[in-house]
């Protein structure tokens, strides 16, 4: 058994990657919430993000990090002709014909990846990625705890969006009924085409957070897709802040899987926690507290 | 299209049984291995056109039933020695017993869940027979004893797929077809009329995941030699949705059509592994978009068409 110091550090960055995932689990709640759409292309819109923090790094020779606002403007400019072009013209169809696609949209992105960037598994490296911050009896890498603020602020941010501003209460709205949101002339379609390259934006930026504290591979995406759905289910659909706290809650229980049965369970753990959460708390386990 | 009867499509179908049945006399072994695959995938369509096109469930967790048969298959076989058919029966009931089991968990919130949770069931046990050794972990399991030739195999997989035929034709021609159909266009209004929407998910999904369990037990004995990543790869489930999004959702000749179709396009593109798997991507998008009923659909509209014109 190793030892307290090293038990409460794997904990730590367990729960500080956690965290960062939580901004790209975030983008999927949104979209799922107002499209009712199961974005099968999410995980995949996160590894497009960490090719573009790597090849941001490699051309402009500037940090990725600072690069932040571009990439997400890219992410979410890409996102617009497939919300335009293949989820629009989709949307009497019902939710299947839109998920269908968007899995589509995934087996083609992973096979573009392979064939342009190769199957290698890269990580976006910076000198800092590997200093080490102590904290007492806690040693996190440093870039664990920069990408963590960073994602926290970004989804301090968006929950701001939503709640605050007339943006959020269309958005809020055409989530909460459709029909109804369109009626009190709300333009449903673009707050659709808006959320979708938001939640885009989400993924892209977390995959620069992803590709920069940890790794990725072109079939990187359906993993993190599967991860950040767990956290949705975790924190209850719907709930901002409740997905930054399901992103910490799986964090922590993957780090307790990987630290007592083996490194290999970390994602084991997630997928079972997925389901268990599916049977027992199906809305999640703030909103189970809360009624 | 004319509807036969369903009499008549049971006739139909051990017609074509008796009849394949005698084709490794004729057939070279080429045409053979392209059989068995289009009998398998006929099998895995089959059950995902019951769920889907019938009870309104997309799954894309077909690989976890196909691997989840493979290691059931061998674990028999290298175990206890049991013949070929105690094994597929034991597939069987692994399939069907898995899918009562995860259903309180896939079945909640209805549609959209399902579908993840397929998958996220898939990647579980994928991860599991990774990380357990006893399982033969990444490296997976050899078969023990020579595997049956592959004119017997070829047998194998034709009594497997007229099984899935015969229980999609009975689900389609008779009393059960309306309750299906019921349960997938109003869950609530089903209930309201006395039908049990949870009972009706449930057989369909134990029928469906024991049909393909029992495909993968056949599947993984032909192979010899099995691994987590091949037998619960998601490229299982991207054929299925293929096939039955080729051939047309919830329509009887769609699967068939369907598996032709895949199996042709893999053996066209068999070079381009890559380019393979995107193709098919594009085609799904395109079908989709303009063909939701498929190429079967398609036809049927076609064929609509060119009646009344003549008729004009």
């Amino acid at each position: 058994m190793p030892d307290a110091g090293t038990i409460l550090s794997t904990i730590v960055s367990g729960m500080l990657l956690g965290g960062i995932l939580a901004l790209t689990a975030l983008g999927l709640s949104i979209v799922l919430g107002v499209m009712r759409l199961v974005n099968l292309a999410h995980g995949d819109f996160l590894v497009v993000g960490a090719y573009a923090g790597l090849f941001f790094l490699r051309f402009t020779g500037v940090d990725p990090l600072l690069g932040l606002p571009v990439i997400a403007l890219f992410v979410a400019v890409l996102s617009v002709p497939l919300y335009r072009l293949l989820l629009a013209p989709l949307t009497e169809r019902g939710a299947e014909a839109q998920m269908m696609t968007m899995f589509a949209v995934s087996i083609i992105l992973e096979n573009v990846f392979v064939l342009a960037f190769s199957a290698d598994t890269r990580s976006i490296e910076r000198d800092y990625a590997t200093l080490p911050l102590t904290v007492g009896p806690v040693t996190v890498p440093l870039i664990y705890v920069v990408g963590f603020v960073i994602a926290v602020s970004l989804i301090l941010a968006v929950h701001w969006l939503i709640s605050r501003t007339r943006f959020g209460r269309d958005l809020r709205a055409s989530a909460a009924d459709a029909q109804a949101a369109e009626t009190l002339g709300v333009d449903v379609k673009r707050v659709q085409l808006a959320t979708f390259a938001l939640g885009a934006a989400c993924a892209g930026v977390g995959g620069t957070l992803i590709g920069a504290a940890f790794q990725f591979s072109p079939s990187s995406g359906a993993a993190y897709l599967l991860n950040s759905l767990a956290i949705v289910v975790l924190g209850g659909l719907g709930n901002v802040l409740g997905t930054l706290v399901g992103g910490l809650m799986l964090g922590f229980l993957q780090s307790l899987g990987g630290l007592t049965l083996g490194d290999g369970y970390r994602d084991l753990v997630g997928m079972a926690l997925f389901l268990l959460v599916l049977a027992f708390r199906p809305d999640g386990f703030l909103a189970a507290r809360r009624s | 299209m004319k509807t036969l009867s369903g009499l008549a499509e049971t006739g139909l179908l051990f017609g074509a049984f008796i009849l394949l049945w005698f084709a490794p006399d004729f057939a070279d072994d080429y045409a053979l291995q392209i059989a068995f695959r289009v009998l398998i995938y006929l099998t895995l369509a089959e059950s995902w056109n019951l769920l889907a096109g019938s009870v309104g469930l997309v799954s894309l967790g077909t690989s976890c039933f196909v691997g989840l048969g493979a290691y059931v298959a061998f674990g028999l076989m290298n175990n206890i020695d049991a013949p070929l058919p105690l094994v597929l029966l034991g597939c069987a009931l692994a399939g069907g017993a898995l899918a009562a089991l995860v259903s309180p968990a896939l079945f909640r919130l209805r549609g959209l869940y399902f579908t993840v949770g397929t998958l996220a069931l898939a990647e579980l046990l994928r991860l599991t027979m990774v990380n357990v050794s006893a399982f033969g972990g990444a490296m997976g399991i050899f078969l023990k004893m020579d595997p049956p030739a592959l004119p017997e195999l070829f047998h194998y997989a034709l009594a497997v797929a007229l099984i899935a035929s015969l229980a999609i034709t009975a689900c389609a021609r008779t009393r059960v077809s309306v309750i299906l159909r019921a349960v997938r266009d109003d869950e609530d209004a089903a209930a309201q009329m006395g039908v049990r929407p949870y009972r009706v998910k449930l057989g369909a999904f134990v029928l469906a995941s024991a049909l393909v369990a029992i495909a993968g037990g056949v599947q993984a004995t032909k192979l010899g030699a099995i691994e987590p990543y091949g037998m619960f790869g998601l490229q299982w489930s991207i054929d299925v949705l293929s096939m039955v999004i080729i051939g047309g959702v919830g329509l009887r000749l769609g699967p068939l059509v369907g598996a032709l179709f895949v199996v042709a396009l893999g053996e066209a593109l068999a070079d381009y592994p890559e380019a393979h798997v995107a193709i098919a991507g594009v085609i799904l998008i395109v079908l989709i978009r303009f063909a939701p009923r498929g190429v079967v659909g398609f036809a049927e509209n076609l064929s609509a068409l060119t009646k009344k014109r003549a008729n004009a």
